[in-house]
């Protein structure tokens, strides 16, 4: 409860407040006077005795002065302006020193908005705490996530208690036409209160009401992302009509600009309107698992634990109620986690190591910091000794070093905040491959406040250990002794400082040096084709032109005609889905059960699945995609033909392991059945990270669905990317293409979160062994520079200079020893928990530890030489004339 | 901030002067003489100690000062106590009874 009057009053109106303390003491004293006299003391002596009873006037005026807060603030003034002269006395110290911390604190700025932003921000939902997500699972086949039919959506919504409402989204893509536009969009399909439950309130419009559910006219919602992207921020689109799956679509709102889970989409529609969500067929259908997501708001006071166990019993009635869907022993399971969980799990290694890594930094900084003033301060001991013998209390001194150290760190700190911001857009982009929540990311306030903190927290922490080094009251034998045996305490404190800096960096080095060994192991995985001079698109006819198998095939053919005919394109070709690309690393596999003829499951045991896809007869010589066995397909497996199918090695290995599978039958349903024509090498198909599954290929000719053209060009395939385009319009220009990319920059993406990952950690690693590095050579400097006596008479003696040297740069070398034995200590207990992160690379690696050391040691071997020729510079008669 | 010199318990010097000043606003002065009157002589205030507690007590906020002319006509500084002080006066008041009861009682009981 301060009183900013007076603060301020003794502060800025100094004279006044001295005034008023004279006269009020003056007074005093008069009156003891009076009293004096009246008692027949003799004037003189009345005024003596008055000023003796306070205990003399100035001593009492200080302790008066004492008694004011305004006091604190102003030895607080007196220390600062001391410090900032002392530092601009030294700027090499000055500046190294903020460079230092400014490195250390961005780092951990960024790194902690990033945290901040993803995991302790709160959802940008109302009581975004309230929110649950929804899982179906089946245990015995072990998958995850296998989506909700409609039927169990109104089972989940209608019978649960504890839920206030039950959500559902799937996200589909249809064409978008505008005037004289087609537009693939990512539509999310969902409930009309789907809004309502999150608690996103629109930016423009409205959002769903009920009555949009009685199937009179079809609307959307946009995302604001869409909004500004594809029209344009127009702030009339309200009210704009497109068409879509052969019906007007009328635009009724805007969302803010939230993140969006679980796709990021460009609009949104309810139910009724998702073709294939409305089929009545397909409602009929307990097994028809569209949805995706389901979301949940708990009723207030219900925990996620309380829901958990309510859904799992709706789940078990209905399991009990349908066993012709849910078989008895396969184990369909309903998991309830919160959705602040579901959307940042992903995240939560990668983000812990860079904190643990960057906050590693910083306490390499302090060290190395603490180190600096050290040092400084065995050049200053005559000054602190001065003032502490002309009688400053040691209190005082530790004061006004720290008030120096944290004038540092709060530079630093500034200095900071100006790379945070460069640091972070990186880092966002990053991020936003494991979290939807990384575009929430911003400095601000909080991240602001942190930062404060931390500036603070890092000024007391390296400036506590050099105030309280055991030397710093002894001023006595500092006026009076000699240099030699000084600072002996400090010296210890600064070698422990260095082993420790020296123990974190290589603790850091090794995990740069694991994701390193992981990263090239990644990069020399063989992706089981030729992904060069491999262009790829997506090409989409809509909705509005389903079209039968026979019409699918001519128009692949003539597109594959026309593309084909263009100058330096060497083959092309068709699949559902190129390898490496996005979609299918996101979504992940998509397995399908089947049963092999003649190995019928047991009742209720699991099937073996697979993930199917379909490709035209030249895809596989389009990619070089390796036969094994058997045949490709060929033209005459065709709709009347038997159906057939081509399998990958790992599932001829897995499912027919001392058997020839070409003419083995498979089925999808226990009625057709496809036989394996052949068996073609193994692919990495959703990026190079991922091991392979099973695969099965079945012919566009039979199946359809086809719809991604892959063509080998013969020079630079982004050279071509325009004109394969326009030949695809020349066909018909309302057919939609996006995902146009080469499939080496789908590789190279889809390695981008491990080479990030890896060249931050590289980054920070770097950081800690170069600052360490100059902390080594700073204390060998000092310790050649306080013992040139010492080496003096060695030199006179008859030392050479070089064996000199050489005891020089061994002792530094210890230091770097025992830091890298502790540092190899920590990091084998520590690197388990990058595991996770790790390709093919033990946690323990005995090659990236030993090169790691030889690298570490070699470094701080030249951080010791350097110092060290210093010594080549030493007259042994100056030496010892110093004393 | 420095303990006042005082042989009195800690706190004790802050009462004197709260309970004092809550009679009439008074000056430096009259507070050490009324303390010692009243007490018969038996506290003599350490007129080292009296004025920073003034001041501490009044940057606390439990009294005011202002300019009054005294008794003998001159200009000295009077302190009040404030609404807050009022209440701090009761609260110390209050511990102070309790402690001296209870140290009565057991100087009571040996």
């Amino acid at each position: 409860m301060a009183n900013w009057n007076s603060i301020l009053r003794f502060l800025f109106r100094r004279s006044e407040v001295e005034r008023e303390l004279d006269a009020e003491l003056q007074y005093h004293v008069d009156r003891q006077t009076e009293l004096n006299i009246q008692r027949g003391m003799a004037p003189a002596e009345a005024r003596r005795n008055a000023r003796l009873a306070v205990g003399g006037i100035e001593p009492l005026k200080d302790d008066c002065r004492e008694a004011r807060l305004g006091r604190t603030i102003e030895i607080l003034a007196q220390d600062v302006r001391y410090g900032l002269r002392v530092l601009r006395k030294n700027p090499g110290y000055a500046s190294a020193v903020i460079l230092t911390l400014a490195l250390g604190i961005g780092a951990n700025t960024a790194i902690f908005s990033l945290i901040y932003g993803v995991f302790l921000r709160p959802l940008p939902y109302r009581d975004g705490g309230q929110l649950v997500v929804l899982h179906q699972n089946v245990k015995q086949s072990q998958q995850h996530d296998i989506g909700f039919s409609p039927l169990e959506v109104s089972d989940f919504a209608e019978h649960s208690h504890t839920l206030d409402g039950v959500v559902e989204h799937h996200a589909m893509t249809f064409l978008l036409l505008g005037k004289d536009t087609a537009e693939r969009v990512t539509t999310s399909v969902v409930s009309v209160n789907f809004f309502d439950v999150l608690g996103v309130k629109p930016l423009l419009g409205r959002t769903f009401l009920p009555s949009d559910d009685k199937r009179t006219a079809a609307v959307l919602v946009l995302s604001y992302q869409y909004w500004q992207g594809h029209q344009g921020g127009d702030p009339n689109i309200v009210g704009k009509v497109f068409q879509m799956n052969n019906m007007p679509h009328t635009v009724i709102g805007v969302l803010p600009p939230i993140p969006q889970y679980p796709v990021e989409s460009d609009v949104y529609m309810p139910t009724w309107q998702c073709p294939f969500r409305s089929n009545p067929r397909n409602i009929a259908n307990r097994g028809f698992r569209l949805i995706s997501h389901l979301f949940g708001r708990l009723k207030p006071g219900v925990t996620v634990g309380q829901a958990q166990n309510d859904l799992s019993v709706v789940s078990a009635q209905m399991c009990s109620a349908h066993p012709g869907t849910y078989p008895a022993g396969a184990g369909f399971q309903i998991a309830t986690d919160p959705l602040q969980y579901d959307l940042t799990h992903q995240a939560q290694t990668t983000f812990l190591v860079l904190l643990a890594v960057s906050a590693f930094v910083l306490l390499v900084a302090c060290a190395n910091v603490a180190n600096m003033m050290l040092a400084r301060l065995l050049k200053l001991e005559r000054e602190l000794a001065v003032r502490a013998a002309l009688g400053a209390g040691k209190l005082r001194l530790v004061r006004q070093l720290l008030t120096e150290s944290v004038l540092l760190s709060l530079a630093g700190g500034v200095l900071g905040l100006a790379i945070a911001p460069l640091a972070l857009k990186i880092l966002v982009g990053f991020a936003a491959r494991f979290t939807p929540r990384a575009y929430e990311v911003r400095i601000d306030g909080p991240v602001l406040l942190f930062t404060l903190l931390v500036s603070v927290a890092t000024g007391l922490l390296f400036g506590l250990l050099p105030a309280l080094a055991p030397r710093l009251n002894a001023g006595y034998s500092v006026l009076h002794g000699s240099r030699a045996t000084a600072s002996r305490g400090k010296q210890f404190l600064r070698a422990s400082l260095v082993v420790a800096q020296v123990a974190v960096s290589f603790l850091l080095l090794i995990g740069a040096g694991l994701m390193i060994r992981s990263f090239l192991k990644l990069g020399a995985e063989n992706p089981g084709f030729d992904p060069s001079h491999l262009l790829a698109m997506r090409i989409d006819a809509g909705f509005s032109r389903s079209m039968d198998n026979a019409s699918q095939r001519s128009l692949r053919e003539t597109i594959a005609r026309k593309v084909g005919a263009i100058g330096g394109i060497a083959s092309v070709g068709w699949i559902s889905n190129p390898p490496f690309a996005p979609s299918g690393i996101i979504a992940g596999p998509g397995s399908q059960d089947f049963e092999i003829e003649g190995q019928p499951t047991s009742k209720g045991a699991p099937l073996p699945t697979v993930d199917v896809s379909v490709a035209d007869t030249n895809y596989f010589q389009t990619v070089r995609q390796p036969l094994v066995k058997g045949r490709y397909f060929t033209p005459r497996d065709d709709e009347k033909a038997p159906v057939v199918a081509l399998i990958n090695e790992t599932m001829a290995r897995h499912r027919w392991p001392n058997e020839d599978p070409i003419g083995k039958r498979i089925s999808f349903d226990r009625q057709h059945w496809i036989t394996i024509q052949g068996v073609v090498g193994d692919t990495r198909e959703y990026g190079l990270q991922h091991p392979t599954l099973d695969e099965l290929y079945v012919p566009a000719d039979q199946a359809g669905g086809a719809s991604s053209l892959v063509v080998r060009t013969a020079i630079k395939p982004d050279a071509l990317m325009q004109a394969v385009r326009a030949a695809v319009h020349d066909v018909d220009p309302l057919l939609a293409i996006d995902q146009v990319n080469t499939l080496e920059r789908f590789e190279y993406d889809s390695l981008t979160p491990s080479r990030l990952m890896t060249i931050l950690l590289g980054l920070f690693a770097g950081l800690a062994v170069l600052i360490s590095a100059s902390g080594i050579a700073a204390v060998m400097a000092l310790a050649v520079s306080q013992r040139t006596h010492e080496l003096g008479v060695r030199l006179a003696l008859g030392a050479r200079h070089g064996s000199i040297v050489g005891m020089v740069v061994r002792q530094g070398l210890v230091l770097a020893l025992c830091g890298t034995l502790i540092g190899v200590a920590i990091a084998a207990a520590l690197a388990r928990l990058l595991s996770t992160l790790l390709y093919a690379t033990s946690p323990t690696d005995a090659p990236t530890y030993l090169a790691v050391a030889v690298v570490f040691l070699a470094v701080a071997a030249v951080a010791c030489y350097i110092p060290a020729r210093q010594v080549t510079g030493i007259d042994p008669l100056n030496a010892l004339r110093q004393e | 901030m420095p303990k006042p010199k005082s042989d009195l318990l800690q706190g004790t010097l802050d009462l004197l002067i709260l309970k004092t000043l809550d009679l009439e606003p008074m000056h430096g002065w009259g507070i050490s003489q009324r303390i010692q009157q009243v007490s018969e002589s038996v506290l003599q205030v350490n007129q080292g100690s009296l004025y920073p507690a003034l001041h501490r007590l009044e940057e606390q906020g439990w009294i005011a000062s202002s300019w009054k002319t005294s008794e003998n006509n001159r200009q000295a500084k009077y302190y009040e106590l404030t609404r807050r002080g009022r209440k701090q006066l009761v609260e110390e008041k209050d511990n102070w009874l309790r402690l001296s009861a209870a140290v009565g009682r057991i100087v009571g009981e040996a």
